[in-house]
């Protein structure tokens, strides 16, 4: 496969190929030397492959300018081997060497630099969604899949794919940037649903009001609701509030290996100090106090401004940190959804409010009656802490219990706080 | 190596029972093909029907020929060959029919069967193919040093296609031990032989360096001895042999081909030489009661069909199963030999 | 672990078998005396006999046909189209013959088909097919393409071993430029695709010379992987809808004509099947629909490029 160079007067000898498969050859012997005056088609060196020995005959007629290759090397096919300068005639003396920049050795390569592209673009790829970008926003199978399965506003990330695309790796880096994998949950009190009773339907104004831009507006139902139900538990419960800190770096390493939120790992460790303190796993409905067994957890769940909803894990102490996140994400994407049966919304014995990535560090919980005791969890905060006398940094957090100083006191509310804290820096997968 | 004609019907390799047997075979696959395109004029054969009649010499001939070690790739006319071999009337009606309990369980249809366990290779509709599979059989044979043969059949028409030279020149060359049947039927489909070829096959196998023999092919005990002549070549090492059986196709190409381009007084000429008719001739000569031949036959072949119709249809569920052998491959086994010289 | 060529891979394997079970047995033109027009069977005569490394007549038709044939009586023939681009003579035995056997008449048939494909070396139009597609098409053949020198000899004896049809697509152009680590023994690989390099951002997925090409094409972009398909038929479908799962993004690249190849069964099945793990569109590199010309810039025009993977690979990681 020897090539010319279109312009130079220096003609390159390469190796050529032996044979489909062959990829290199042998240089056995030189039949010229630099300087030497070689014929077009008069053989210039002997190759040797390893299938077949041949003479390699001169592709032009000229002078010998150089070997590149010695006799006894080998090099790949398309190596040159020699250069041939035909500017000269016999008998001259040979003129200088390396006239003018190498051209692309072979017309292979020359021809694929300049070539056109086939038709075949490998593309497809231009999007279609740039043209009708006005208004919906199109976004990918798999975008659409994570952001149902984690809840996930779409809109609230930052496409950096062609056209502001949202792509996987968008969603990807935005959940591990710890959007949490559920939506915020509540700031305030639980709510427990209940049948309204029937008198308060006509206490509620039935006259439609004239409509006034300023004119104040009535509650909604469900914002009454609530609020009756606050009102009572305050207003009957002796409610106290205790603080603990706690460590959370073994919590935010389990987070990340698991892709869980802290929620989950909390709750579980909640569990178990229930299970260590059961007395504030209790009710107390006016005299009458019931101690469970059995943990139901409820979890607040923020309905946005129209109020918030307590569903309720039947039956919690059963599941592992990955089943509790899992019956969480579930729950709350199906109170959003106003799909929540009935028993869902009954039956708990403690509640878990959590409204924490909004920065805040501490609160007063209402309890969720007839229940005693409700956990709140806050944000989680890298601060520096002393341990063995030294300055580390770890991510603290704050848990807040609120309990009815009816049924238990101050010491018992500490301990189990101090169970959940011990549970919590001991975290180790169970 | 020139071409020898017709064999006499003498030999001294068959004794009575033989040619009885001979007989035997014959009248099944009439009886059976009969009783079959009554189904299928009734609507309980799919597809396409084809048959042997007036041909049943060649297959029932030649195959009785075979040892229980041999092997054959067996056509569309020769169905005299399962029979000989051990395949039951019943389960042949069942694959007419696409019975679960057929040769085939339904995966194809009317003659493309062959029971492996039996030695036999089911063939496909590209002819002659199965010339190159029974060719490489008897090199397999031959690699191995085995004292058996392979034998084919394959029609007029097929040999105008490259396998038939392919096999051939194959089989010559490297001197193997196959036997390869030609039957002669006259036509390929509608393509009667001037039409076919300008030579008639027979001579090709000089070409290809081994003899071809013609045969009456309305005469079984004429198939049969040139089938043995051949075989024992095979046996002794000197190589494949072209045996050209010479008979008529009496009915269409298939039952929905009336054969108006066929000839009535051909057809007639034809008749007057039925193999059946002929054996059975012989065999009064001997004092054999062929009435209680032909009588048993009906009585087997009502029993197959009775039992066939009791089969059911394939399940539907196991149209996707078997594309690929899944564990140990499995090998063609020693069929049925009734001649009395081979009987295992 | 002894370093050896593709083809030497190849060689290892065909002889470790015929040693290890003398059912094994060649087959081919000038494979015997000659050692084979790519030097495969280089020396077997001396080692095995004329018998085990069978000259045959110029026949392809009547090669798959007899293999056929002694296959059913209990031998393993391996048998070799000179050029890929030859077993068009006997698609009729092997498709119809051989691919349908068993399926039909529940008789296995144990052939192994070696076919040197492939081109980028000026083999010009019948020289340097990928006729993979049409007999992926065809029941009953399975279909093996090595890419490195491990595989050619893994394959090629999980070929032999294979109770059934099995086309050993050897590809010419990487007979002595692909060295491995071969392990010695005989180690069957399974018909299974393997990861060639890792990766999550983006996948090519491909088989034969084009792992090479997709390798080099992305070795500077972050995260790509690419998935050595190995086995068309079986296709391990798993294999690539995971790695749709773990990229979201896909580039098929096939050597063969676009129309109907490989690759477009594998996009299919990442549409129908792996569409929810989708972050882009199924992007696929493949040569035009024509004959594979003989002239080195208009065979390069064709072929897929190291630049044309690379291009088409940022393109999609970009979307």
């Amino acid at each position: 496969m020897s090539s010319s160079s279109t312009d130079a007067t220096l003609v390159d000898v390469v190796m050529p190929q032996m044979g489909v498969s062959v990829a290199e050859g042998t240089v056995a012997e030189w039949a010229k030397e630099p300087g030497d005056w070689v014929d077009a088609d008069e053989t210039i060196c002997v190759i040797s492959t390893d299938k077949i020995d041949t003479d390699l005959p001169a592709p032009a007629s000229g002078r010998l300018t150089e070997i590149e290759i010695v006799a006894g090397e080998t090099v790949p096919v398309g190596t040159v081997l020699a250069r041939i300068d035909t500017g000269g005639k016999p008998g001259e003396a040979h003129a200088a060497e390396d006239v003018g920049p190498p051209e692309p050795r072979s017309e292979a390569a020359a021809a694929a630099k300049a070539s056109v592209q086939p038709e075949e673009k490998a593309s497809g790829v231009r999007p279609q969604a740039s043209g009708n970008g006005q208004g919906a926003k199109r976004f990918s199978p798999v975008v659409m899949r994570m952001a149902a399965e984690h809840d996930i506003d779409l809109s609230a990330i930052e496409g950096t794919g062609r056209g502001g695309r949202v792509t996987k790796k968008d969603v990807v880096a935005y959940l591990d940037e710890g959007g949490e994998a559920a939506a915020p949950l509540h700031i305030e009190s639980p709510y427990r649903a209940e049948p309204e009773p029937p008198d308060a339907r006509r206490l509620t104004p039935d006259a439609p009001e004239p409509p006034a831009p300023e004119a104040p507006s009535t509650l909604s139902r469900m914002r009454r609701s609530i609020g009756q139900h606050m009102k009572r538990s305050l207003e009957t419960a002796a409610t106290c509030t205790t603080w603990t800190e706690a460590d959370m770096f073994r919590i935010e390493a389990a987070r990340e290996r698991l892709s869980l939120t802290a929620l989950p790992l909390v709750a579980r460790c909640a569990i178990a100090a229930l299970r260590e303190h059961p007395q504030l796993n209790a009710w107390l409905e006016g005299e009458r106090y019931t101690r469970h067994d059995a943990v139901h957890l409820g979890i607040a769940v923020s309905l946005g401004d129209e109020g918030l909803i307590v569903p309720v894990i039947h039956d919690a102490h059963e599941l592992s940190a990955e089943g509790l996140a899992r019956r969480i994400k579930d729950l709350a994407r199906r109170a959003r959804a106003g799909e929540l049966t009935p028993d869902e919304v009954r039956g708990g014995t403690f509640t878990i409010t959590n409204p924490g990535q909004h920065g805040s560090i501490m609160a007063t919980p209402v309890i969720n009656q007839p229940q005693v005791a409700i956990l709140d969890l806050e944000a989680v905060v890298k601060r520096p802490v002393v341990i063995d006398d030294a300055i580390a940094i770890r991510p603290m957090t704050i848990f807040g219990l609120s309990w009815d100083h009816r049924a238990l006191d101050g010491v018992l509310a500490a301990q189990f706080l101090a169970s959940l804290r011990r549970h919590v820096e001991s975290w180790d997968g169970t | 190596m020139a071409t020898e004609t017709a064999r006499s019907g003498e030999t001294e390799h068959l004794i009575r029972d033989d040619r009885v047997a001979l007989l035997r075979y014959m009248l099944l696959m009439r009886g059976i093909e009969e009783r079959a395109m009554m189904l299928y004029r009734q609507g309980k054969v799919p597809g396409s029907f084809y048959d042997g009649f007036g041909q049943e010499a060649v297959s029932a001939g030649a195959a009785f020929a075979m040892g229980p070690k041999d092997r054959l790739c067996v056509l569309h006319r020769d169905l005299a060959a399962h029979l000989v071999r051990g395949v039951t009337p019943a389960r042949i009606f069942g694959q007419y029919m696409g019975r679960a309990g057929g040769v085939t369980a339904g995966r194809d249809g009317n003659v493309h069967f062959g029971d492996w366990r039996l030695g036999c290779v089911g063939m496909v509709s590209m002819l002659p193919d199965m010339m190159l599979v029974a060719t490489g059989m008897a090199m397999a044979f031959k690699l191995r040093h085995e004292q058996r043969c392979a034998l084919t059949w394959f029609g007029d028409g097929s040999t105008s296609r490259g396998d038939f030279h392919e096999a051939m020149n194959w089989a010559g060359v490297q001197k193997l031990p196959v036997v390869f049947v030609l039957e002669n039927n006259q036509f390929a489909y509608s393509t009667p032989l001037e039409a076919q070829f300008a030579v008639d096959p027979v001579h090709r196998a000089e070409g290809y360096g081994f003899p071809g023999w013609s045969v009456d092919g309305n005469d079984v005990e004429a198939v049969f001895e040139a089938t043995r002549e051949a075989r024992e070549r095979a046996l002794v090492g000197e190589g494949p042999t072209l045996i050209a059986c010479e008979t008529m196709r009496m009915h269409g190409h298939a039952a929905h081909d009336d054969m108006k381009y066929v000839d009535k007084t051909r057809l007639e000429e034809w008749r007057r030489k039925d193999p059946i008719e002929r054996q059975e001739r012989v065999l009064e000569g001997l004092g054999v009661d062929v009435a209680a031949v032909r009588e048993g036959v009906a009585r087997e072949i009502e029993a197959g069909v009775e039992e066939a119709l009791a089969m059911p249809m394939p399940d539907p569920e196991t149209a996707t199963e078997g594309v690929f052998c899944e564990g140990e491959a499995n090998v063609l086994g020693d069929g049925q030999a009734p001649w009395s010289e081979v009987q295992s | 672990m002894p370093t050896m060529t593709y083809l030497q891979a190849i060689t290892d394997g065909l002889r470790s078998e015929m040693r290890a079970d003398e059912r094994v047995f060649c087959m081919g033109e000038d494979i015997g005396v000659f050692g084979g027009a790519f030097k495969v069977t280089d020396g077997f005569i001396d080692e095995f006999g004329p018998d085990r490394v069978m000259d045959t007549p110029l026949a392809e038709s009547g090669i798959v046909g007899t293999a056929v044939g002694a296959a059913v009586v209990g031998m393993r023939p391996v048998c070799e189209m000179q050029f890929s681009d030859f077993i068009s003579c006997g698609f009729d035995q092997l498709v119809n013959v051989a691919g349908k056997m068993h399926y039909r008449q529940g008789l296995a048939v144990p052939i192994t088909v070696r076919l040197p494909t492939g081109g980028g070396f000026s083999g010009g139009p019948f020289h340097s097919q990928n006729p993979e597609a049409w007999f992926m098409q065809s029941p009953g053949i399975k279909i093996v393409a090595p890419a490195t020198a491990e595989d050619a000899k893994g394959l090629l004896i999980s070929a032999i071993r294979d109770p059934n049809p099995v086309l050993f697509c050897e590809h010419k152009f990487l007979y002595r430029r692909v060295k491995g680590e071969v392990e010695e023994g005989a180690n069957a690989t399974p018909m299974r695709a393997r990861i060639a390099r890792d990766g999550d951002t983006l996948v090519v997925i491909t088989y034969g010379a084009m792992v090479h090409t997709a390798l080099e094409a992305t070795a500077e972009l972050e995260g790509v992987r690419v998935l050595d398909l190995r086995s068309l038929v079986p296709l391990d479908e798993e294999a690539i809808l995971e790695s749709v799962r773990a990229c979201s993004k896909v580039v098929i690249v096939d050597e063969a004509n676009e129309l109907c190849a490989a690759g477009a069964q594998v996009a299919a099945l990442v549409a129908e099947r792996g569409f929810e793990d989708l972050d882009g569109p199924v992007v696929r590199v493949a040569t035009p629909n024509v004959p594979i010309p003989f002239s080195p810039p208009l065979e390069q025009a064709v072929l897929p490029s190291v630049d044309r993977v690379k291009e088409a690979c940022v393109e999609l990681v970009e979307y």
